[in-house]
């Protein structure tokens, strides 16, 4: 029974960090229909960040994280992305997957491609008893911080003028610019929000590996995309949703497939997502005004 | 109920894209305060027309002035500044937010929340409707209601000008009544219309002037009763009159 | 694109010729790379090869990119299959027992002669395109590509764990070298026909009609979904007689050489030559091993007196990446831009 307690509670806690991924993407998505590879490197950016600050007080060094993956999001938006704002969709696909790797092979150039150690927050690897249950502190901090973001960008989306405004733009993005709806300025607050998501996503995988390599975001998102994908392109809470899925999929599948087959549990997962689109093409919450876009 | 100069005046208005020419020197006039309706059947070029006016379209020949400026190719995001409001072709409203947040876009540019809230609360004892389910998300609503929202929505920027693109699209005969009705309403408290339609019965009743544009012309203009009793009103509104002036008397 | 010649006494030849000029000019410059390679020193002989051999897979990238319109991640997922079946079907029984003494026994007696078991690497690759694009191809262009992905990512899952019959995450070594210049060139030339034939077909024809506006074209009938599969089915045959040659090239198959910085490289080969068009795979891919040697030679140095000056390592896979970039913002259609080669003796 405890077993089943903590798969689940790791379950929970890996679905949640790939739910912050999807939303970092699905946000893009919404204002700009772009799929964007790069927020793999926002993930990795911000985690050397905090290794450029380390022995910094935590919230600075945290502050940092934040500040380098916003500030790349922001860049990679001016420079990369906005002058393809009304390029079809394939173009910008291979545009984010060009700064994707670009900016990866940059950072490879400058700090070279082995991985490094980083002791960050390591007490919360501390086991803790909750409710009779051994669990890590990590795991518990990790849904807390899920919770508290998604809470906030709900929020944010739904009693703010410029949540309004986001809201707008991603349905009908031409109709709220003939309103008045800036078009530069919601996508440039899109951007920086992904940027905070892919801050704290790093920040936790950061403390849950002690590792900082130039690929890791990489293997994030592409779990991510697929997520957002099953989700529902287009939709914020088809993102969330299919974000958490497809992570708490492969921690149930690690734990309840037979060993000779758990190496494959990811092969299992984008089956089973394969599957679900098969029958449901337009994803789980498909969003609304989504047509001519796609 | 003018003084002075029309607060739009469009002349020699040449409209292409690529090689086809959507609209072909059109001049056109709206006084303050009167009801102007471009009435033509299906590629006219009326829709041409009112988005160059608006600023979104940049003209390949002719001036645009309203309210006295002449207006150049701008931004999508600043024709509401300018004064102007457009209720586009199919509505456009936003399904997925509810009635209310789809009418609070209609003021993005307003500073005065003070006057936005007394302008929703006139807007909502003008359309009970809209009162009603003000909470609902807007993708509930009937065409017919759809349409008021999109209205009112547009009113709710205070524009001098109010641009309406086919109101009546898919709208039942009754539906469109009250639109009609409504847009009576509205003139009174001071905005001008100019209204684009297929249906051209229907503006008679509100209009104060009509122009026919057929192929990207005006081929008639002048007062409603005089449009509406014309005898080459048929041919003009089809563009058959343009056939047998090139083939001479 | 072809008009009919007038008062030509030839007229019929010079009407085909003019139709195939494209293919007639691409296989006259590929063989002349091939003609000049061969008197190069051994080293550019051997790099050539692996041009010749990249520049399949970019083709069999383009016949489904560029003729869908739709991008494709999984392409070099096809290359790993049809690597991965050639060489356990031609490899010696000697070396696959001290490899792989799992396989099942038929598998590991086998020893085929080298053609087919190359045929049997793209077929195989078809054949999982085949499958996997059935579900896929519903998908609306940016959901499809970013399935193809997932293509991708699953067959380096079961590649890298399928112990038993891969070598997992171990280098598949011993594979019969047979690939030099001349057979990678053989097959350039046989998969640019393919490419070529195919564009010309009805089922091309629909799909590059598809291509502009999906909805549109659905409501006229085309059954985009077929013509997407024919074209991804013969795009993966391709890509995966590409995978075969790289691996009978190198003698080894690796997992992770079949991974991301690969279908980056093919990716940026289609989208700097041009995606729309054949000439446009073909000129990406010259274009970038041209550029990739010199930007080699640069890591490598140059000696200055006793020093060398290199750029650091990494810096080409930057300016690669960089060039990429520039293309999509700057001329979005690449270098060909969406054209083949034309006639040049004039219209008749």
């Amino acid at each position: 029974m405890e077993r089943l307690v903590q798969i689940l509670a790791d379950a929970v806690s890996v679905g949640s960090l790939y739910a912050l991924t999807a939303l970092g993407i699905g946000l893009i998505f919404g204002v700009m229909r772009l799929i964007n590879f790069a927020h793999g490197e926002l993930i990795t950016f911000a985690a050397y960040a905090l290794l450029a600050l380390f022995g910094q007080p935590v919230p600075i060094m945290i502050f940092g994280g934040i500040a380098v993956a916003v500030v790349l999001a922001l860049v990679t938006e001016r420079t990369a992305f906005r002058p393809l704002r009304n390029a079809d969709p394939t173009t910008l696909l291979i545009s984010s997957f060009a700064v994707s790797f670009f900016l990866q092979k940059l950072l490879i150039l400058v700090v070279g491609s082995r991985l490094k150690g980083l002791d960050f927050l390591p007490e919360l690897g501390r086991q803790i008893e909750f409710a009779g249950v051994r669990l890590q502190l990590l795991q518990i901090v990790t849904i807390i911080v899920g919770i508290v973001l998604l809470a906030a960008l709900t929020w944010f989306l739904r009693a703010t003028r410029l949540g309004l405004h986001m809201r707008a733009a991603a349905e009908d993005f031409r109709m709220a610019r003939v309103l008045g709806v800036r078009a530069n300025k919601v996508i440039a607050v899109a951007f920086a929000l992904s940027g905070i998501l892919a801050a704290a996503v790093s920040c936790l995988i950061v403390v849950q590996t002690g590792v900082v390599q130039p690929r890791m975001g990489l293997q994030l998102v592409i779990i991510a995309f697929v997520g957002t994908v099953i989700g529902g392109l287009g939709s914020l809470s088809g993102a969330a949703l299919g974000g958490f899925l497809v992570g708490a999929a492969t921690i149930m599948l690690q734990a309840f497939l037979p060993p000779d087959l758990r190496a494959f549990r990811e092969a299992f997962v984008f089956i089973a997502v394969a599957l679900v689109l098969l029958f449901r093409p337009q994803g789980l919450i498909p969003a609304r005004g989504l047509k001519e876009r796609i | 109920m003018t003084s002075g100069a029309p607060l739009l005046a469009v002349s020699g208005l040449v409209v292409r894209y690529g090689a086809v020419t959507a609209v072909r020197e059109v001049d056109l006039q709206v006084d303050e305060g009167e009801i102007v309706s471009i009435v033509g059947p299906n590629g006219a070029g009326k829709t041409s027309l009112i988005l160059t006016v608006a600023g979104i379209i940049a003209p390949a020949a002719g001036t645009v002035i309203f309210a006295g400026s002449t207006l150049g190719r701008i931004a999508l995001e600043d024709v509401v500044a300018q004064g102007i409001a457009l209720v586009p072709e199919g509505r456009h409203i936003f399904a997925s937010l509810t009635v209310m947040e789809n009418l609070l876009l209609g003021a993005t540019v307003r500073r005065d929340s003070r006057a936005v809230a007394a302008d929703l609360d006139r807007f909502f004892a003008m359309f009970p409707i809209l009162a009603e389910r003000r909470r609902q998300p807007a993708g509930q609503l009937s065409g017919g209601e759809q349409q008021q929202l999109a209205i009112a929505r547009a009113l709710l920027s205070r524009p001098r000008l109010l641009m309406l693109d086919e109101p009546s699209l898919g709208l039942a005969p009754m539906v469109v009544d009250q639109i009609y009705a409504l847009l009576a309403t509205i003139r009174t408290q001071g905005v001008t219309i100019l209204l684009v339609e297929q249906n051209a019965e229907r503006v008679f009743g509100i209009a104060h002037r009509v122009y026919v544009m057929s192929g990207g012309k005006f081929a008639l203009a002048g007062d409603a009763a005089e449009i509406k009793s014309h005898p080459r009103f048929d041919a003009a509104y089809f563009g058959v009159h343009m056939r047998e002036a090139a083939s001479g008397p | 694109m072809s008009e009919p010649t007038r008062g030509h006494g030839h007229g019929g030849a010079v009407e085909t010729a003019q139709r195939l000029w494209p293919l007639l000019a691409l296989a006259a410059v590929i063989a002349a790379i091939a003609i000049a390679a061969s008197f190069a020193p051994a080293v550019l002989q051997r790099r050539t090869t692996q041009g010749l051999i990249n520049l399949i897979a970019v083709v069999g990238l383009y016949v489904f990119v560029g003729n869908s319109g739709v991008l494709s991640f999984g392409n070099v997922a096809f290359m790993a299959i049809g690597a991965y079946v050639s060489a356990l079907l031609t490899m010696k029984p000697a070396a696959k027992s001290v490899f792989l003494p799992d396989l099942p026994a038929m598998i590991a007696h086998a020893e085929w002669p080298t053609l087919p078991g190359a045929l049997a690497g793209g077929m195989a690759a078809a054949l999982v395109a085949l499958v996997t694009g059935w579900p896929l191809m519903r998908l609306s262009g940016i959901s499809a590509s970013i399935a193809t992905f997932a293509i991708l990512v699953v067959a380096n899952v079961v590649f890298g764990n399928w112990t038993s019959v891969t070598g997992g995450q171990n280098s598949l070594m011993g594979l019969p070298a047979y690939v030099d210049l001349w057979t990678a060139f053989a097959w350039a030339v046989a998969a640019i026909v393919i490419a070529f034939a195919y564009q010309e077909t009805r089922s091309a024809l629909l799909l590059r009609a598809s291509r502009e506006d999906e909805a549109a074209a659905q409501a006229t009938g085309v059954n985009v979904v077929r013509h997407r599969l024919i074209a991804f089915v013969i795009s993966a045959f391709l890509s995966g007689v590409a995978g075969v040659l790289l691996g009978h090239f190198l003698g080894i198959v690796r997992v992770e050489n079949f991974y991301l910085d690969l279908t980056f490289l093919i990716v940026a080969m289609l989208v700097i030559g041009g995606r729309g068009s054949l000439t446009g795979a073909v000129a990406g891919a010259v274009v970038i091993a041209a550029l990739t040697e010199v930007l080699r030679q640069t890591e490598v140095g140059f000696q200055v007196g006793k020093t060398t000056i290199a750029a650091p390592a990494g810096t080409g896979d930057v300016i690669l990446a960089l060039i990429m970039l520039l293309i999509i913002l700057l001329r979005p259609d690449g270098i060909a831009a969406g054209r083949e080669f034309t006639w040049p003796f004039g219209r008749t």
